[in-house]
């Protein structure tokens, strides 16, 4: 008997509305950014010859993917959940609106990979739209035994339209 | 870290290997650095009883979105400053606790030919300082022809 409750799905499909990242790019948050993935860069930084081609400073090429935080006065899943012993302090980080799955939300997650595809950075000062969806939802058997595989797809924009990057993400559950 | 120089498709071999990325030995400081950079507040990183008796883990983990992100960085320095990374993909196959060194690697599998710039296809993982594998992945990095202009930017992809 599997562990994946046939509910769960029913997630396969659902997609997120196209969401605006609450803050610009901004240079401090880039500057915080670069230094936590220890990757100090001068092309994250000022105008230099290095980001010339790029238009000016830019983010790190995977910074887009994590700039869609909780806006002022969204739910505040931290509060919500501060006295359910099961809440692993894991709230939305790679978009608000895909909803949760609800029929796994007591089961852990970790991260099993992903596949990107790059086409350009985001400069300072601009602003990232992202729409993302479930295209997969399935169980499998493993040495450690059986778990879910969750798969995300998402797509990275610019305000006027512009690709920055796509990605596949393989969320496991267990 | 920064851009390398300008690398051309012709300076490549098959089976050259990237200079390794060393990072670590990692601390909680640089576990929860990662954490509030990103706004994730996932326990498993920093909150040590949770990791291990809730989710029955060995320890605190590594972020498999930091781990990534060295992989990213090891691309992107060495495509040098006319160059493109393309695609990446990668597999967190085991886990990296606290305490641990990570060395992030690449070798070039294959070189190939499109119109206005080569591919070069490489492989990738990272190894602790135990030797274990944790994160095998494949990449795909553009370079510019010698004496031909930059990779294209933003990148576009060569027709299929």
């Amino acid at each position: 008997m599997g562990i994946l409750p046939e509910a769960a799905k029913a997630y396969i499909g659902r997609q997120s509305e196209e969401e605006v990242a609450c803050d610009l790019v901004e240079a401090g948050q880039v500057r915080r950014y670069a230094q936590a993935i220890q990757d100090e860069d001068p092309m994250f930084g000022a105008p230099c010859a290095a980001n010339q081609r790029f238009g000016g400073p830019v983010a790190p090429p995977l910074y887009p993917t994590h700039m869609f935080r909780r806006p002022l006065g969204a739910a505040d899943p931290i509060q919500d959940r501060a006295t359910d012993p099961d809440f692993d302090g894991l709230a939305a980080t790679t978009g608000q609106t895909l909803p949760e799955i609800e029929p796994l939300r007591k089961f852990a997650l970790l991260n099993g990979g992903s596949e990107i595809e790059f086409f350009r950075y985001a400069r300072h000062g601009e602003t990232v739209v992202m729409r993302s969806r479930y295209t997969d939802i399935y169980e499998r058997e493993t040495s450690k035994g059986p778990i879910i595989f969750v798969i995300i797809e998402g797509e990275y924009r610019t305000a006027a339209g512009e690709v920055l990057c796509r990605t596949r993400r393989t969320i496991l559950r267990r | 870290m920064a851009l390398g120089p300008r690398r051309d498709f012709e300076d490549v071999q098959p089976g050259e290997q990237l200079p390794r990325l060393i990072k670590g030995p990692f601390t909680s400081p640089h576990l929860m650095r990662w954490s509030a950079a990103m706004e994730n507040w996932h326990k498993i990183h920093y909150d040590k009883p949770f990791a291990i008796e809730h989710d029955k883990l060995p320890g605190l983990l590594v972020n498999g979105s930091l781990k990534q992100q060295y992989v990213v960085q090891l691309l992107k320095d060495w495509a040098g400053t006319a160059g493109w990374v393309w695609k990446v993909n990668f597999q967190f196959r085991a886990m990296n606790l606290l305490g641990e060194t990570l060395a992030v690697w690449g070798k070039v599998a294959e070189l190939r030919r499109a119109t206005h710039y080569g591919l070069v296809d490489i492989e990738l993982g990272i190894v602790n300082d135990k030797g274990i594998e944790s994160t095998p992945g494949k990449a795909t990095v553009a370079l510019p022809y010698r004496g031909g202009p930059a990779v294209p930017y933003p990148f576009v992809p060569p027709a299929a």
